[in-house]
């Protein structure tokens, strides 16, 4: 399997340049072939062109779908354990577990969050047969709740929690003693929770049995009765239908031009671009946009130009204060096969950033969104828990399977190296401080070198310009590879590429 | 008694394996030694390096030649540059370079400077470049 497919080998034979720039154009196409070897589908390439899924492959993807509803269907019952002595750190705010307001306060920060999962039997995704994401879409909709939380942060007040919020359910408040490998005192609190809540698998249940919000509901306030609607309208972007900006079928459409297809198995620096065009795409969200960083490289002034307005007018009209707020997302990988033990820190780090809206990564093969930790442990919000579809299209459609109320940890000992971290700025103040917090000595690093940078100027001033404005040919002082061999003392030296 | 035989010709071959690829490894290292030595003072002013394609690599292409001699003063950023460039990758295609396969390296480097910190005990900087994991679940069929 570590073979690349042939089309891709090419590239790197004894190819002249020219040949090379102009491969490069095609490539979107080609690199299909090597991104679908892991695909639970092997696509027939004949097929594929015309777009037709015969009978075999129908019946194959009914098959898939049917064993992924079960699959995901159903989910283990297994309580959380919240230590009551360490906080727990959710997106910038920490909570102490120790007091019922505290707990009342991380109940508020979780369930307010929104979740997207695995939905089944929506409509048909465009040049497939695929009619449920279970299996292959967890990333994406690792990503959709990445980018809806960027828009919460983005329309919604600064303290905002769903009023409609539901008791937290398979949670236990315990008291753990420390460097203790056994628990001390594993005794719930079950006055935290609802009677019902702690043993009853809230998610299993039909909707109406769910239990609803708790006796202490906040009175319903004159901001809440316009709040609520905007909140209403962000979960229809994410809807399972063909029109939603940030569906699912939107993203696939849009991951076409990477070479991806419906089925395919996403990563998290390919969503990062994938929610960066849907974003572009949409004109629904008003005074947004995304920033991807390239090789762990944030250039300020790239983010400069796509946020201030006044650039963008010609004349640029320097009076002109306007200014747009922004998603930055980071690809990085942190460790080989494993994540790196000397990043967990780091990661700890930027989860405690009030800018940072979460980290789209997960275990091997199952992606999660990670909004928060306490002690050695991630907390997330899971994608692998197939729903049936919610027309979003209905007024006053239900919210309930889009916000979970069981949180879940993992050992950071399993994060997956490979992750996307998002962070958001809505105004230049904000952008100036997220610059200066990561920049801060000690956040983020790996022995001295930090995960990524924010660095002035613009990529093309790094001698990139020819590498990020797509397809232009490499920088002028590198040696086609053809002559690369050729250079002076061949005796032992004609092995190595002299740059 | 036969298994305590056949136990001991086992432990016996492997004592006797583990020290043939020991004795090949120091001849290994100082073969590279050697070979650093030779390029470092032919070329002073290039530092080695060695870039390795990660082990589970399925994305990314193999390079064509892994040895590269790189001037004291490149920055991280351009070296990084020039590999994707010889790869052929789109700008938005996942590449990271990790320093002895455990950190990334610092795009705000020097060569010089990340030579200092990482470099190995035979002369060389050991490099292993990756993309990114997908994720998704196999169909068990």
């Amino acid at each position: 399997m570590n073979t690349v497919s042939p089309s891709a080998a090419q590239y790197v034979g004894g190819v002249m340049q020219e040949e090379l720039v102009e491969n490069r154009r095609q490539q979107p196409l080609e690199r299909q072939g090597s991104f679908g070897l892991r695909s639970p589908q092997t696509p027939d390439p004949s097929r594929e062109a015309t777009g037709e899924p015969d009978e075999m492959d129908k019946l194959k993807a009914k098959l898939m779908s049917a064993w992924n509803n079960v699959k995901y269907g159903w989910t283990v019952k297994s309580k959380t354990s919240f230590n009551k002595i360490s906080p727990v750190t959710v997106l910038g705010h920490s909570y102490l577990l120790n007091s019922e307001d505290e707990v009342e306060r991380f109940r508020l920060a979780f369930v307010s969050r929104i979740w997207l999962t695995y939905r089944r039997e929506f409509p048909q995704l465009e040049g497939s047969t695929w009619t449920t994401d279970c299996g292959w879409g967890c990333m994406l909709r690792s990503g959709q709740m990445l980018l809806a939380q960027g828009l919460l942060v983005h329309l919604m007040p600064r303290d905002w929690a769903w009023p409609d919020v539901q008791q937290l359910t398979d949670v236990d408040f315990e008291v753990f003693r420390p460097r203790s490998p056994a628990r001390a005192g594993g005794v719930p609190i079950p006055s935290f929770a609802t009677p019902r809540g702690t043993n009853t698998p809230e998610k299993s249940l039909p909707s109406d049995q769910v239990p609803k919000c708790s006796q202490k509901k906040r009175p319903e306030s004159v901001r809440d009765s316009q709040v609520e609607p905007v909140h209403h309208r962000l979960v229809t972007w994410f809807g399972d239908q063909p029109p939603a900006p940030f569906g699912i079928h939107q993203l696939v459409e849009i991951s076409k031009s990477s070479g991806k297809k419906a089925g395919d198995w996403y990563g998290p620096s390919i969503v990062a671009h994938i929610l960066r065009k849907a974003v572009a795409k949409t004109s629904v969200v008003h005074n947004l946009v995304v920033y991807v960083a390239q090789d762990c490289t944030v250039y300020k002034e790239d983010v400069v130009r796509l946020c201030d307005l006044s650039l963008s007018q010609t004349p640029p009209d320097p009076s002109n204060q306007a200014w747009k707020s922004v998603i930055i997302l980071v690809p990085v990988r942190l460790g080989g096969e494993a994540l790196n033990p000397s990043y967990i820190e780091c990661v700890k780090n930027i989860l405690k950033l009030d800018c940072c809206i979460g980290i789209i990564g997960g275990k091997p093969k199952h992606s999660l969104y990670f909004i928060g930790f306490q002690d050695e442990q991630l907390l997330y919000l899971d994608p692998h828990y197939c729903q049936p579809v919610v027309d979003v299209s209905q007024v006053n459609f239900s919210l309930e399977s889009f916000h979970c109320s069981s949180p879940k940890k993992m050992p950071f000992s399993r994060m997956d190296p490979s992750c996307t971290i998002g962070f958001y700025a809505k105004n230049k103040k904000d952008f100036e401080s997220l610059c200066s917090a990561v920049s801060e000595d000690g956040l983020c690093y790996w022995e001295k070198y930090p995960i990524f940078t924010f660095v002035e100027g613009q990529s093309q001033d790094y001698g990139l310009e020819g590498h990020s404005s797509n397809n232009s040919g490499p920088a002028a002082h590198i040696l086609p590879p053809g002559k690369l061999g050729r250079s002076n003392n061949r005796r032992n030296s004609d092995e190595f590429v002299f740059l | 008694m036969q298994i305590n035989y056949f136990d001991f010709c086992f432990r016996f071959r492997l004592s006797q394996l583990k020290s043939l690829i020991h004795s090949t490894d120091l001849c290994r290292l100082s073969i590279r030694k050697q070979e650093v030595a030779g390029i470092r003072s032919k070329f002073p002013n290039k530092i080695p390096v060695i870039i390795e394609r990660y082990g589970r690599e399925k994305y990314l292409p193999p390079l064509d030649k892994t040895k590269f001699l790189v001037p004291h003063e490149l920055p991280m950023t351009q070296f990084v540059t020039i590999i994707r460039n010889r790869m052929a990758l789109l700008p938005t295609q996942a590449f990271y370079l990790l320093i002895n396969n455990g950190g990334l390296a610092s795009m705000s480097l020097t060569m010089a400077q990340v030579y200092k910190d990482h470099q190995d005990e035979d002369g060389f900087l050991y490099m292993t470049y990756a993309s990114q994991e997908m994720f998704g679940h196999r169909f068990p069929l």
